[in-house]
């Protein structure tokens, strides 16, 4: 059960990067970052027990020059830490160039959510049923994370290292995600399966295809709600690989993907039914990303 | 035509400008000088367990508690949370077995979620503070989760006075054989040429009012013990409270706050005793309770779940020959309701069909789930997901058209509807029935829909319903309702039953007003409280409009009366010959001839003596209209549903269209109000059949207590909805209206199970029929073609 | 810190407040301002009862924001649509459709609704369902609520006709 009022906690509100890595290099693990918070809020409501409550809240609140989603042909796309999902949905090169973000991002949660809810956060909550992670895992990307040695930046495919666990370390700050620039030929889709239209996802899914003609030269495959972190179908991309995507490989494809995932019972569905619809999902993304859906 | 020139119009209703602008008062909303705030300490690590050990001291030295208060300080008093035990006889009530079994705080936990003991301090975060420093130590119990499991012989029992955890069943002395109906059901079976037969879940469903419950309670210097709540029922939870605590039902005063939706979940008491135990440890102190969303999920009672099973006998020409039901539903760890749902549910089945013989019998049993009781509804919908559900079967297999198969069969005018003897007065289902399937384009879907191919399949439903109209002849039907007229010949009515936001005080006002020959402004309608006002049992089984309505009806012709007779003095014609409008009376038959109301109310009160002529002028005294008034009858409503919808074969996920939802609701009083009714009804029953159901892990405790993880429709989920008001004048309820609070949401649980079976052939017996359900039925039994199962056509 | 001064602009009025930082702005707007119209439907940001509009006429839910780091900016609750008593047309909109039954959900969806035609002064009316999620009614059905935010939009004042009061109707 949660409670009406929130534990008591020190609020920390660093004004610059630098002051904010300084905080959690010295309070470690006793220290929750906050950007938009619809994540941190709640959680700190549900704590179960005082070991899960942090001593200190850091807010975000009143470090400039994060809020930003910047994009460039040659670079690709630069979220900062403090950029909200509606700041994300409100450019037009996002739509254009991250379809599959921006489909996930347009379903996310609710109006409120989204203007307050950070992508970075989403990435950072590390639950397997976060669609902007799901989206941002199949297009692929780097996380920038400061820390007292400088920047570093992790690629995506390594940032998730278990369920709510990332590759940031204790005293690094996650400033920004860079995600790659627009190919010619590439296409992507998102794919979510939910109980009513407003809900956390049951399943989701998101491809990457590199195309030349109807052939699939690279594929990205990522799905969400079927292991402890969203999973890379990294298998069944290869059945992809170098394909036509004719209807015979989209069937092989489709029956590849309940051999891959370890799905589990929870509130949302049930093991069963996510391994049976799987494949049906991947492959109505595949015909979306195509435009043939 | 009608007359009328208020009732049926779309009055704007009395209460939306504060709502509008959020100056309505819900109980949270108010803030008493000094007030204290209460948090009750419940049981969330178990479902079934012994209390052994209660450490209070920690939490009474925590900063700013003012009072610790457990088992041994409060009332040993037991009470039953519901109120049907006040709605019948004595003697029923022991007939039925109605028990008293919660305590304000217990040592025997039933259910997660029970209450152990109260914190009561300076601000809402101290005794949430000192809360978590109280000490419990459980012994953990078996817990038992189904009927099955609670009715074994070695079960542990929920309480002495019911063996084998069998909370209720139909009593013997008045339905022989425990069962409800009557004709030969084995026999006609015989006989029968088709029998259809299954077995079902319907699902635990959750009110999901907006507002979470909240109280103030407060004792105040003169001894009284004064209780703010926006419970549906104000007077009876006046006399719950006076019972509960030994005090005279004077020394007990009940304030209705503005109520943020109901749906059944505020029938009776939920946190009041607590609240007031509270309040009367710190007497001259208002003390606050307030709960969590989650908290409210699990304390209030929600619809009863259970197995349904069922079986109908055919001739082959589609002649109904009997039916046989049986209802098992899991009660929570307490009594409450326990006799309400299992009769009802037999009650509105007997109510539909022309079954020569029927057997129905209703059982609960005790679990260890969160409580059950009045949810809109009240068994209904439960009724009709199995009933419709086989009724359609049973059309497939004979080749006959459902709409035509219902229009020949149900029950009508002169029938008798949910209780022998108590006749149906009017029936227009008939016209709901045509009227639906014209606005759904019934009969070209459906040959549409016979054959069909690829992986998106749709289909057409129907399903049909009769509901209730208050509670006569099973409870009480008592309202009693004042008028008084002020001196400007304007109208302030006193009547007890509260308005939930349905909507319910407009369209009295408008009942008022008609019968008055008032201006609707001129009419003022209030609950007042439980010290002012008269009895009423409050709002329930829908009877507001058809019972509280003919009361201010009655009352307000009391009023009229006085005022005809007054001015038939005045003007020297019988009081027969004269009519009011806009607050003039006139002779009908000469309208020159006329006196204004005002004249006569004015000189009523003000009624002075001229010292030059030591006369006065008109007649002396206020005039006050007065009934205390028990329903004569009840004329149900019946509606139609029609629904279409979209089936993913490959996902198994529906995708509702549309819903069409056609209802004799006798006469609209206010049609606006009525449509939102049966609008707010689709959503309640599209969530029951498609996806709201609160479920536990093994140990009983919930897994989705939530707006996160409990699913509702919301407004990107709604279909298209055509509302049909179909309006054909009741002979006995006011101005011809009948019921509408709770009938909207029933039978759109049948037209989309039927719509599902249209679309892919496979019927589902379990509710809510979620994707998993689905694609699971039709990995295992393959789409079908409707048209090609037995004699569909 | 524990506790921060913050200064909040409220419906055009200037707030000085002294805050526990564990507070959300719920709980400010309610139990230290009085300011009921802003509602507890769930605490998770789930119903939107809770909600209120920032300067931009952006809807955010109010139970899931610390009060203490929100110092300077301008906050719009359901009352300040009105002025004193005298409804906005959004507010008069949702009466005239009927869009209003137990109401503990009403102040959150006509500020959800003036958000929405802050951006969008003519949404389809799946853009209207679409915005409205995050805001549960349970007594509608949402038929009345999607009319009257669709009446809402066509009785809204011409941007040109938008003078300082009608502006802080959707951006306080």
């Amino acid at each position: 059960m949660s409670s009406r009022i929130l534990p008591d906690f020190e609020l920390l509100l660093p004004q610059s990067v630098p002051e904010a890595v300084e905080l959690l290099a010295a309070h470690r693990d006793r220290i929750t970052v906050m950007a938009g918070g619809t994540d941190v809020m709640v959680a700190m409501k549900f704590a179960q027990s005082p070991a899960q409550l942090p001593d200190y809240l850091m807010s975000l609140e009143h470090v400039p020059g994060l809020a930003y989603v910047l994009f460039d042909p040659d670079k690709g796309l630069r979220i900062g830490a403090k950029a909200t999902i509606a700041e994300l949905l409100a450019q037009a090169e996002v739509k254009q160039h991250y379809r599959a973000l921006w489909n996930a991002a347009r379903t996310f949660a609710t109006v409120q959510v989204r203007n307050t809810a950070t992508v970075l956060g989403n990435l950072l909550r590390a639950s397997p049923a976060g669609d902007c992670s799901c989206a941002i895992y199949a297009i692929g990307g780097t996380v920038a994370l400061q820390g007292p040695a400088g920047r570093r930046e992790v690629d995506i495919d390594d940032f998730w290292l278990s369920y709510g666990v990332t590759a940031r370390r204790p005293d690094e700050l996650a400033v920004e995600l860079i995600l790659p620039p627009p190919a010619a030929g590439s296409r992507c889709a998102f794919k979510r399966m939910t109980r009513t239209n407003e809900d956390l996802a049951k399943l989701n899914v998101a491809v990457r295809l590199e195309m030349a003609g109807n052939t699939c030269v690279d594929a990205r495959l990522a799905m969400g709600c079927v292991a402890p972190t969203p999973l890379r179908l990294t298998k069944t991309e290869t059945l992809l690989k170098g394909r036509e995507l004719t209807a015979e490989v989209l069937q092989s494809v489709a029956a590849s993907v309940p051999w891959e995932i370890d799905p589990i019972d929870d509130k949302r569905s049930t093991a069963e039914y996510r391994r049976q619809v799987s494949g049906v999902l991947l492959k109505r993304a595949i015909q979306e990303a195509c435009g043939a859906a | 035509m009608n007359r009328e020139t208020i009732v049926g119009t779309s009055a704007p209703r009395v209460d939306v400008r504060d709502k509008a602008t959020g100056q309505a008062l819900y109980a949270a909303d108010i803030d008493l000088p000094g007030m204290l705030y209460g948090k009750v300490v419940r049981c969330w690590e178990h479902a079934h367990a012994r209390v052994v050990r209660l450490d209070l001291s920690a939490a009474a030295k925590s900063p700013g508690v003012v009072r610790v208060l457990g088992p041994q300080d409060v009332t040993a008093n037991r009470y039953n949370s519901s109120v049907l035990d006040l709605m019948v006889s004595e003697q029923m009530h022991d007939m039925l077995g109605d028990i008293e079994d919660q305590r304000i705080f217990t040592d025997h936990v039933k259910f997660q979620g029970d209450a152990i003991c109260g914190i009561i301090a300076k601000s809402e975060e101290a005794a949430e503070r000192a809360a978590a420093k109280v000490i419990v130590e459980y012994e953990p119990l078996p817990v038992y989760l189904t009927a099955d499991a609670s009715k074994q012989p070695d079960a542990i029992r929920f309480t002495p006075e019911k063996p084998g955890n069998l909370a209720f069943q139909l009593p013997e002395p008045m339905f022989p054989g425990h069962a409800l109906g009557g004709g030969d059901v084995e026999a006609a079976m015989r006989d029968a040429d088709l029998v259809v037969e299954d077995v079902f879940y319907v699902p635990k469903q959750k009110q999901c009012q907006m507002e979470p419950h909240a109280y103030i309670a407060k004792l105040d210097s003169t001894g009284r013990l004064n209780c703010w709540t926006s419970s549906q029922m104000p007077k009876l939870v006046q006399a719950k409270l006076a019972k509960l605590f030994g005090l005279p039902m004077s020394l007990v005063k009940v304030t209705p706050t503005v109520i943020g939706g109901g749906f059944g979940t505020r029938l009776g008491l939920i946190s009041e005793p607590q609240a007031c135990a509270m309040a009367m440890s710190v007497p001259g102190h208002a003390v606050k309770l307030l709960t969590l969303r989650e908290e409210d999920w699990v304390i209030s009672p929600s619809r009863h779940p259970g197995k349904y099973w069922m079986k109908i006998g055919f001739r082959k020409d589609g002649t109904p020959l009997a039916c046989d039901a049986r209802f098992e539903n899991y009660k929570g760890g307490y009594y409450l309701d326990a006799s309400g749902t299992a009769f009802t549910a037999g009650a509105w089945l007997g109510g539909m069909y022309k079954f020569p013989a029927l057997r129905y019998k209703g059982e609960s049993y005790f679990t260890n789930q969160g409580l059950t009781g009045a949810y809109r509804g009240y068994g209904n919908p439960q009724t009709n997901f199995v009933l419709e559900q086989l009724i359609d079967r049973a059309c497939a297999q004979m080749g006959a058209d459902p709409v035509e198969w219902r229009k020949q069969w149900h029950k009508g005018v002169g029938d008798d509807g949910w209780c022998p003897g108590v006749t149906y007065p009017s029936c227009a289902l008939d016209e709901c029935l045509d009227r639906g399937a014209a606005a759904i384009g019934w009969s070209e879907k459906r040959r549409q829909y016979a054959h069909q191919s690829g992986t998106v399949r749709r289909g057409v439903g129907v399903a049909v319903m009769n509901h209730t109209s208050g509670a006569m002849p099973m409870l009480l039907e008592h309202t009693a309702c004042t008028v008084k007229l002020n001196e400007d010949a304007t109208a302030e009515i006193l009547f007890a039953c509260s308005d939930m936001g349905q909507g319910s005080h407009t369209a009295l006002k408008q009942i008022a007003a008609e019968t008055l020959g008032f201006p609707f402004d001129h009419v003022q309608l209030s609950s007042g409280t439980s010290d002012v006002a008269g009895f009423d049992i409050g709002a329930h089984a829908s009877r507001t409009i058809y019972v509280g309505g003919a009361a201010v009806k009655k009352a307000c012709e009391d009023v009229r009366r006085q005022l005809l007779e007054r001015a038939g003095r005045h003007l020297q014609v019988s009081p027969d010959e004269l009519d009011i409008r806009d607050k003039r009376i006139f002779v009908k038959a000469d309208p020159a001839r006329a006196i204004e109301a005002e004249t006569i109310t004015r000189a009523g009160v003000y009624h002075f003596i001229d010292p030059a002529t030591g006369q006065a002028g008109g007649e002396p005294g206020q005039i006050q209209g007065y009934v205390s008034f028990f329903a004569p009858h009840n004329s149900p409503p019946f509606g139609a549903s029609f629904a279409e919808v979209e089936v993913d074969t490959e996902t198994g996920e529906v995708r509702v269209l549309e819903l069409v939802n056609a209802h004799d609701i006798g006469r609209a009083i206010n049609p606006a109000a009525v449509e939102g009714q049966l609008e707010g009804g689709i959503q309640q029953g599209l969530g029951f059949v498609l996806s709201e159901e609160m479920y536990y892990d093994g140990n009983g405790r919930i897994l989705n207590n939530s707006f996160t993880d409990y699913k509702m429709f919301g407004p990107s989920d709604m279909p298209k909805i055509t509302t049909i008001l179909v309006e054909d004048p009741d002979p006995v309820g006011p101005f011809g209206a009948k019921s509408v609070g709770e009938s909207g949401l029933v039978s759109p649980v049948g037209a989309v199970a039927n719509a599902i079976f249209n679309a892919i052939g496979i019927q589902f017996t379990e509710a809510p029929i979620t994707p998993e359900k689905v694609l699971k039925g039709i990995l295992e039994q393959g789409v079908r073609d409707y048209g090609s199962i037995g004699g569909a056509h | 810190m524990k506790n921060r001064d913050i200064t909040l602009h409220i419906n055009g009025e200037e707030c000085r407040l002294n805050v526990a930082v564990n507070r959300t702005l719920l709980e400010v707007l309610r139990d230290q301002l009085g300011m009921t119209e802003t509602k507890y439907g769930c605490g998770t940001g789930e119903c939107g009862a809770c909600t209120v509009l920032l300067e931009d006429g952006k809807a955010i839910n109010s139970c899931l924001t610390l009060a203490a780091t929100m110092d300077g900016k301008r906050i719009t609750t359901a009352a300040g649509l009105s002025d004193f008593g005298r409804v906005n047309h959004i507010q008069q909109a949702f009466i005239d459709e009927a869009a209003i039954q137990c109401g503990y959900c009403t102040p959150g969806m006509v500020l959800k609704t003036a958000s929405l035609l802050a951006t969008n002064r003519d949404p389809s009316d799946e853009e209207i369902r679409h915005a409205l999620e995050g805001n549960i009614c349970r007594c509608t059905g949402y038929e009345k609520i999607v009319k009257a935010v669709r009446k809402a939009a066509r009785t809204m004042p011409a941007p040109a006709a938008c003078g300082a009061e009608t502006c802080t109707e959707v951006a306080q």
